[in-house]
């Protein structure tokens, strides 16, 4: 099974990652918390994953409430 | 429901794997295997679960294996404990297939019960990536939370039952919580099978 395109917004600490994830449900927005990919950092972090498509959305929700480091596209 | 369960050219221990489940939701299923292992422990997994089995020699070395059910009707097949669980021909209790995980919470760790939240989404999240993946995943006290309908790791816990990983959720558990129209990931057990399974398991992992 071929993955979807995601994109993952990374954080710079747990409680920014949440305080996200709070405001992608409270719009709608489809999301899952998973951990850093490994060749993104070795960090013991999480990062919110949404598919590419939702990706504007979820920046335009997120944007001005909570700050992220960067995006990256799996 | 009778389904037909191909399995032909699949190294050892996913036949049974995908036979357990596959009897588990289904009164009758016709097999496709291709090695005398996956016969034996098929007809092994026949013998614990109460149901027939005959066996039939086809072309090309491909076996027929018909199970039927013979238990009461609606009845989960009891005993899939790893002591008895897929022989792959290494030595017993070796065989990767006996990894089985225990989630005996709906977080991981003590201390803080958001950031366990957090842990343990990511931890199953991550158990797709675990090659092999684990025989059994049990679930149980609050553990069986994370089987429910709205759960955040209901798709991971999906894609596990998919790729042949049995999930058995503690039934006491569910009724204790009154989830027993919510569980929606792996299938209700028993502390037979349960503690068979824990028992017989040549590693135990718990987050």
């Amino acid at each position: 099974m071929e993955a979807p395109p995601y994109a993952v917004f990374l954080f710079p600490s747990v409680s920014h990652a949440l305080k996200a994830e709070k405001i992608l449900k409270k719009q709608g927005i489809v999301y899952k918390l998973i951990p850093v990919p490994r060749h993104i950092s070795t960090d013991c972090g999480v990062c919110l994953r949404v598919a590419v498509e939702q990706q504007e959305l979820a920046a335009e929700a997120l944007q001005g409430m909570v700050a992220w480091e960067r995006m990256v596209l799996l | 429901m009778k389904i037909i369960v191909d399995a032909r050219g699949l190294a050892c221990p996913q036949p049974v794997l995908l036979v357990k489940k596959a009897i588990g939701e289904n009164e009758e299923v016709t097999v496709l295997v291709d090695n005398d292992i996956a016969v034996e422990n098929i007809r092994r997994l026949a013998a614990k679960t109460a149901c027939g089995f005959s066996v039939t020699e086809k072309e090309g070395g491909v076996r027929e294996i018909a199970l039927v059910r013979t238990g009461a009707a609606g009845q989960s097949p009891a005993g899939t404990g790893a002591e008895a669980g897929p022989s792959c021909g290494a030595a017993p209790g070796k065989e990767a297939g006996s990894v089985v995980v225990v989630l005996a919470d709906n977080r991981m760790g003590r201390g803080d019960d958001v950031l366990g939240d957090v842990l343990i989404r990511a931890f199953i999240h991550t158990f797709l990536q675990l090659k092999p993946l684990p025989a059994t995943i049990i679930c149980y006290n609050a553990g069986v939370k994370l089987a429910v309908k709205d759960s955040a790791v209901l798709d991971d816990l999906q894609q596990l039952a998919q790729a042949g990983v049995d999930i058995l959720v503690c039934g006491t558990c569910v009724n204790y919580f009154g989830l027993g129209d919510q569980i929606a990931a792996g299938r209700i057990s028993n502390m037979y099978d349960i503690l068979e399974t824990m028992a017989g398991a040549s590693r135990l992992v718990r987050p």
